[in-house]
């Protein structure tokens, strides 16, 4: 109880950078309900497509051609590559389809030829990237029994008209799935620097020279204290992400009591495991507090920004998500910025998130054993 | 009488620095030990290695008769350390402190409450209780320092340089304090370079130099060991060459030095020894000022074994 109780009176005495940090938090939330409440219409509109058709518009096609048309704006651009590069990176465009030529004739062939797409990876484009895999895959599926080419465009499209597009969107409320991911993304920030800041702060207190020479020599078994220290340290990481989670259900809104919920907050539960065995890895490493307290401020802040918890992700260039891979961050806001586009909740659409939760789980597993080897190594000194 | 440590042929080196070379010695029941020597003597080391928190190279150490080791907590349950360097949490307040510290020795809250009270008023820090390590001076801090390892009512109690760089009034107080604990029935072991605490405060005393022991016991036996019984100085002006050799030939006279118009004598033995020098100085109609007479210190004592001052 000692340990625990002398913790929370260290604890005690950072609260003042813990407010801050939420403060920042609930600001950033609250300003992003000002910025997002503008865009609320266009959110249902349809979203911006662009076909560059190597191939002639006849037979197949021409009906995955006419149905992009039916069910997306099309946008009219210059033909060069570059000139779609930047429509993309404007936003002119979502999403574009690249038909390679003979694609009718391989696909009839059973070749099943490849299309290329670009996409701005936002809400807009994942919109059309389903309506394409649509297609693809019911046309896939009839041509195993429909040998005749205007046969199959038929049964293709009674399909597709039997089952409106329209309802894809109707489910999920766009708005407050948009400010949830912006709020966790934001909260890498606060879960990195708070977690991070207070934890190695309480450890380097505990591990004063002095202090910890004089609890080394005390009637208390050292491996006892180190347990109690450890779980001290991993409660109060967990009130701090539950804090934030309730602090989101009122900031956000009852999206959070959802499927989505669930998973954001999982995502984020797995990410401040991650941010304190980052904590303990600094805190074994480094003694110094002003050493620390710079150490946090270029770790948060720099994964925060390379990973585009301030900005949305596909605003950064590519060399900079390139290196931001090996940033646990990174993986952490993939996963918020995939789970506001998620329709529904099967094996298939949670194997990114799986995925990225897995890269986590690789982050802590190696944090602790550099832990482990850090503190072998100062042991092995004395 | 009923040894409390015993420590037998210890060495330690780090790297090629032998810090402790092969010491052996005991540690009595209820006596304040004082060990004694230069920076850099060996002192911590030795403290470090008999609380195990030093990997040895050779030798045997035992605490009341058992031989300690880094998991003996019976032994360390008994045991209160107070380091050279303060050792205090920052975040927390002087009574929330010594609650941590003593809190590592013992669990029962009522019985930490009225330790920690009785600490306080040994150290003398009651009126301090609220405040944090930062807003104390450095000699309130040292106090602190001091509470905290020894709330717990420990048998034996290391004091590693308790009282370096702490004004008169905290010193007093500090050296105050051990005494009342060793009344107590604490054994005490007291490491310093101030040969006057150790005068004051040791039943035996260990003289240490680069690791060594160079002598030991009590005060009195150890001032038999320097060749002198007495130290005279006199200020007198402008004294003649002529006048300086002839009181190097007096009876008993060890040593003559005049600088700054200080005349400085060290005597053999004897008594009457200033009687004769200043009856000496009448005749020859020489002025003089104030006259010191003082016996051999242990500063004497260290620099008849190594020919090196204690402190420089
Ligand atoms: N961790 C260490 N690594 C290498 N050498 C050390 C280490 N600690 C102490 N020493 C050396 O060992 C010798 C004894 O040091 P120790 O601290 O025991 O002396 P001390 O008598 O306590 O001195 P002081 O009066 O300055 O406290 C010194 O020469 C010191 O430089
Ligand atoms: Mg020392």
């Amino acid at each position: 109880m000692t340990v625990f109780k002398t913790f929370l009176k260290v604890l005690n005495k950072y609260k003042g950078t813990l407010i801050l940090y939420t403060v920042i938090l609930i600001f950033f939330a609250g300003f992003n309900i000002e910025t997002n409440d503008t865009g609320t219409d266009f959110v249902s509109s349809k979203p911006d497509v662009l076909i560059v058709n190597q191939d002639e518009e006849v037979g197949i096609t021409k009906s995955l051609v006419h149905y992009m048309e039916d069910h997306s704006n099309m946008v009219a651009i210059k033909d060069t590559e570059e000139a779609r590069d930047d429509a993309l990176f404007y936003r002119d465009v979502n999403y574009i389809i690249y038909i390679p030529a003979h694609y009718r004739e391989d696909f009839l062939a059973g070749k099943n030829p490849v299309i290329v797409v670009k996409s701005t990876g936002d809400y807009q484009s994942s919109l059309a990237e389903l309506l394409l895999t649509r297609y693809l895959k019911l046309a896939e599926f009839y041509q195993i029994i429909e040998v005749n080419e205007d046969a199959l465009i038929e049964q293709i499209e009674t399909t597709l008209s039997k089952e409106p597009v329209v309802e894809m969107t109707s489910h999920l409320d766009r708005n407050q799935l948009e400010k949830a991911t912006r709020y966790f993304n934001f909260a890498n920030y606060c879960i990195l620097a708070g977690c991070i800041y207070v934890v190695c702060f309480i450890l380097s207190s505990f591990k004063t020279k002095g202090v910890h020479k004089r609890t080394i020599i005390s009637s208390t078994n050292y491996k006892t204290f180190n347990r109690k220290l450890l779980l001290s340290n991993a409660l109060f990481a967990f009130v701090l992400w539950a804090f934030y989670i309730v602090l989101g259900i009122i900031l956000v809104g009852d999206v959070l009591l959802s499927m989505h919920g669930i998973f954001y907050a999982i995502n984020s539960f797995l990410f401040t495991l991650c941010a304190l065995t980052i904590a303990f890895l600094i805190g074994n490493a480094i003694a110094n507090k002003n050493a620390i307290s710079g150490l946090v401020n270029v770790i948060a802040l720099g994964s925060s920004f390379l990973c585009g918890a301030f900005v949305p992700m596909e605003w950064l260039p590519d060399k900079v998500l390139a290196i931001a891979h090996i940033l646990p961050s990174y993986w952490y806001i993939k996963t918020n910025e995939y789970l506001k586009g998620l329709e529904v909740f099967d094996m298939d659409a949670l194997k990114p998130i799986i995925c990225n939760m897995g890269v986590i789980v690789v982050f802590i597993v190696i944090f602790i054993i550099l832990t482990n080897f850090i503190s072998h190594k100062k042991q092995i000194q004395k | 009488m009923k040894n409390i440590i015993e420590v037998k042929n210890l060495t330690k080196t780090y790297k090629r620095l032998k810090a402790v070379d092969n010491l052996t010695f005991e540690v009595h029941e209820g006596e304040i030990l004082g060990l004694l020597g230069p920076n850099g003597s060996g002192k911590t080391t030795t403290i470090n290695c008999i609380l195990s928190l030093l990997k040895y190279d050779a030798g045997s150490i035992s605490i009341f008769g058992r031989e300690m080791q880094p998991n003996a907590y019976d032994i360390k349950k008994e045991i209160g350390v107070v380091f050279q360097e303060v050792a205090v949490f920052e975040e927390l307040n002087v009574y929330d402190n010594i609650d941590y510290f003593c809190g590592l020795y013992i669990q029962d809250k009522k019985v930490r409450k009225t330790y920690i009270k009785e600490a306080l008023e040994l150290v003398g820090l009651e009126e301090f209780q609220k405040f944090y390590p930062k807003q104390l001076s450095g000699g309130l801090l040292r106090r602190l320092n001091i509470a905290c390892g020894i709330a717990h009512k420990p048998k034996l109690i290391f004091l590693d340089e308790p009282t370096v760089a702490v004004d008169p009034q905290s010193r007093n107080n500090i050296l105050d304090g051990i005494q009342t604990l060793r009344k107590k029935g604490a054994t005490i072991i007291y490491t310093t370079h101030y040969m006057e605490e150790v005068e004051m405060l040791c039943d035996r005393i260990l003289i240490l130099d680069k690791g060594k022991i160079l002598a030991s016991g009590t005060n009195d036996a150890l001032k038999a060991l320097a060749h002198i019984e007495e130290k005279v100085s006199i200020e007198v002006m402008d004294l003649e060459e002529t006048y300086i050799e002839k009181i190097q030939k007096f009876k008993n006279v060890e040593e003559v030095s005049y600088q700054n118009n200080l005349l400085f004598i060290t005597y053999k033995k004897g008594n009457n020894n200033v009687t004769e020098l200043i009856d000496y100085l009448k005749e020859e109609g020489i002025h003089y000022n104030k006259i010191y007479s003082e016996r051999p210190t242990l500063n004497d004592v260290f620099l008849e074994l190594t020919g090196k001052e204690l402190r420089d």
